[in-house]
């Protein structure tokens, strides 16, 4: 067959990197929105996201990109991705209200042989209940990495691909797409590739909560969490891959959505989600360190202390601060002074009201009393903690994801502090 | 959790204390009368609380803008039955009775760490109550007594150890420890004194309940320092306070060790800039004034 065409529906961040991504692969691409304004900006290249190399594939591939408002654009694709990103409230319930609006417009647009294949984060039992007779309907996982989105969907370790019969061979287009990214393929019921993506999470949040827990416990004893990982690492049970950096909790919303859907099925069913909730406690847990040691090493020993805050996004490389930790510690500091900055992220995120946008990492560190930094910018690692030194007031300096040269701040005086060590 | 009903502290126009003649209900006076707060501090003597015509004194007494600090209980020393759950429980009647009838801003009711699961080695507000005795019961009752009252709101506060000069209890810990150091020269321990808990000055309690009331807070809040040591550290403190040598002496431990650490996240998140006075120096302080009494 020729080379399919293919539809991504829903221009935010797994959209348009699953988009931008498949037109780097070959493959001509129509981007759809219902939101006109966005695709405006999108056609202009002002990307409403931040992704290593996005900018630079979307300038690239120009030419295989359409980017359209217009639903019957989407007639001439042979597989639509219907991707709008699903928005999630503090307790990570999702609102399924957009992508049941994106899909039910994009069922009655695609053509009858078209495969339309739902790649938004949805609950089990969703895929099944959009199934409609004579519509070739698929439910494909998702596994981008805020950071390294693009770098997962142009070499995913597999596709997994939830079928209303996995026993019935995939539609040409839809295998030919997928056949072209040179890895596995796993069919199988909706229900299980929809509990497969969870499951995926889950196994993720287990291995975050044993390093979270641990890395505490050596924060107590001694121990170094640091020195202890290369060893699991190296044990073929947990792999060299295993998600063992101790952290300040779950952030960035898919993890909370998973662990949010796994209670809400438990209780409905009557199965037990208890290690499941003694994660979420463990992560709320752990993304308060920094407030209780800036409160024990800082705020209950100096009158009207400067706190300065590098990072405001949950991780690096990303735009995205939902649930950041940095914006959970800088709201208690709302009765204190701080000085923020962020490569990305714009100071007026911080809910302070005393807050100074600081023009660098250094001007954030002048006349402060104490530093954390709060996302671990690569940039941030390459700070001299000596310049760092000569602009702080005070010396404490609380580093949760080891950022700065550890034996550098030492050297230079400072009270340094990390997770998984004792200060 | 607590939420701050006050977006900035403002006095109560009046503190109403049931139960002032301990000496935690002292402490409170006395930091709620240095902030220039009207107080009325009533003891059993004055109101008993368990007595029929409680409800009406106590409302003729009551006006809406008070905030009352209800602190008033019959504590396991004064007997650990069932005659003491009920009489407890029927003081707390008499207290939301009278605040039903008069009303009334704020009402901060003093629990206690009895309602946890002793066998629990580290609480937040978040673990659940589950009192393994009449007194954790009778706390975790009056909770939720005070709780029905819909048109208040309430702050219900769950100490844990407290020491000070004039604790009454002779509690086992830093109070018992010093009396006996200075009485006998020794400290007698339970075991090794392996046990670890967190002890907190009655100072720190008392300002930390004039924060709530200027903050007018409401929920449930622990009042705990979040650092526990050993009954041995503790007593090793007490020791070092006296010139002459102090015996610590241990003993054959009758029962299993138990270990109790408080998570004081959000005591912190609620007061960011609390000091706690620190056990070496709040072991210090009372070890001060004990000998300038004396």
């Amino acid at each position: 067959m020729t080379t399919p065409i293919i539809g991504f529906a829903g221009m935010t961040h797994l959209g348009l990197v699953s988009g931008v991504s498949a037109s780097e692969k070959g493959f001509n691409v129509v981007c759809f929105d219902l939101d006109a304004a966005r695709i405006a900006a999108l056609v202009r290249h002002d990307l409403p996201v931040s992704e290593p190399q996005l900018n630079e594939l979307t300038a690239k591939n120009v030419k295989r990109l359409k980017f359209t408002s217009a639903i019957a654009d989407l007639s001439i694709c042979d597989v639509i991705y219907v991707a709008p990103d699903v928005p999630t409230d503090v307790l990570g319930q999702s609102n399924l209200e957009p992508v049941n609006v994106l899909l039910g417009a994009v069922v009655a647009a695609a053509r009858a042989d078209a495969a339309v294949v739902l790649l938004s984060q949805v609950p089990p039992g969703f895929t099944r209940d959009w199934q409609r007779p004579g519509r070739v309907l698929y439910y494909q996982v998702e596994t981008l990495i805020f950071g390294r989105a693009v770098e997962r969907a142009l070499y995913p370790e597999r596709y997994i691909v939830g079928c209303a019969d996995p026993t019935q061979p995939l539609p040409l287009a839809y295998q030919t797409f997928l056949t072209a990214h040179g890895c596995p393929i796993l069919p199988m019921r909706y229900e299980s590739a929809e509990l497969a993506k969870i499951s995926i999470n889950m196994c993720l949040v287990a291995s975050v909560s044993v390093a979270n827990t641990l890395a505490e416990l050596c924060e107590k004893i001694g121990a170094v969490w640091s020195e202890i990982v290369p060893a699991l690492k190296l044990d073929k049970r947990i792999g060299q891959y295993a998600y063992l950096a101790p952290g300040l909790g779950i952030a960035g919303g898919n993890l909370e959505r998973d662990l949010a859907t796994v209670c809400n099925y438990a209780d409905r069913h009557g199965t037990d989600a208890g290690v499941v909730r003694a994660w979420i406690a463990n992560s709320c847990h752990r993304r308060d360190w920094t407030l209780r040691t800036l409160h024990r090493e800082t705020l209950s020993r100096i009158d009207d202390p400067v706190i300065a805050v590098l990072g405001l996004a949950y991780k690096q490389d990303t735009h995205s601060t939902k649930s950041s930790p940095s914006l959970a510690l800088l709201e208690h500091l709302k009765p204190f002074r701080v000085r923020v900055f962020d490569p990305v992220v714009p100071a007026s995120a911080a809910p302070n009201p005393r807050c100074y946008a600081a023009k660098s990492e250094l001007d954030a560190c002048e006349g402060a009393d104490a530093l954390a930094v709060m996302t671990p910018w690569q940039q941030f690692s390459k700070l001299d903690p000596a310049k760092i030194a000569q602009r702080l007031r005070g010396r404490v300096v609380l580093d949760p994801y080891a950022t700065l040269n550890v034996t550098a701040c030492r050297a230079a005086g400072l009270d340094y502090l990390t997770l998984g060590a004792r200060s | 959790m607590i939420t701050h009903q006050n977006a900035q502290p403002q006095k109560p126009t009046r503190v109403v204390l049931l139960g002032a003649r301990g000496f935690i209900g002292a402490a409170i006076r006395g930091q709620v009368e240095a902030q220039g707060i009207p107080a009325i501090a009533l003891t059993s003597a004055e109101l008993d609380l368990a007595e029929a015509t409680a409800v009406d004194k106590l409302a003729a007494l009551l006006k809406p803008s008070d905030a009352v600090v209800m602190l008033a209980a019959l504590t396991p020393d004064k007997g650990r039955g069932i005659a003491t759950l009920m009489k407890n429980l029927v003081m707390m009647q008499s207290v939301c009775a009278a605040i039903e009838k008069s009303g009334c801003a704020h009402l901060v009711y003093f629990s206690s760490d009895a309602v946890y699961d002793t066998a629990i080695s580290r609480v937040t507000e978040d673990t659940p109550a589950s009192p393994q005795d009449l007194y954790g019961a009778m706390h975790y009752t009056r909770e939720i007594m005070a709780r029905s009252l819909t048109k208040v709101p309430v702050l219900v506060l769950r100490p844990t150890l407290i020491y000070g000069l004039h604790d009454t209890h002779n509690s086992y810990g830093p109070n018992r420890f010093r009396r006996a150091a200075q009485k006998d020269g020794k400290i007698t321990l339970f075991g090794g004194g392996e046990e670890t808990r967190d002890h907190i000055h009655v100072d720190d309690v008392a300002a930390l309940t004039v924060r709530c009331l200027l903050c007018k807070s409401t929920g449930t809040l622990n009042v705990a320092t979040g650092v526990s040591k050993s009954f041995h550290e503790l007593a090793e403190l007490v020791a070092k306070q006296f010139d002459n040598s102090i015996e610590i002496i241990v003993t054959p431990r009758a029962n299993p060790i138990t270990q109790r650490h408080y998570g004081v996240t959000n005591l912190i998140k609620a007061f960011p800039d609390f000091r706690f006075i620190a056990p070496e120096d709040g072991i210090a302080r009372v070890h001060k004034q004990m000998m300038e009494a004396a």
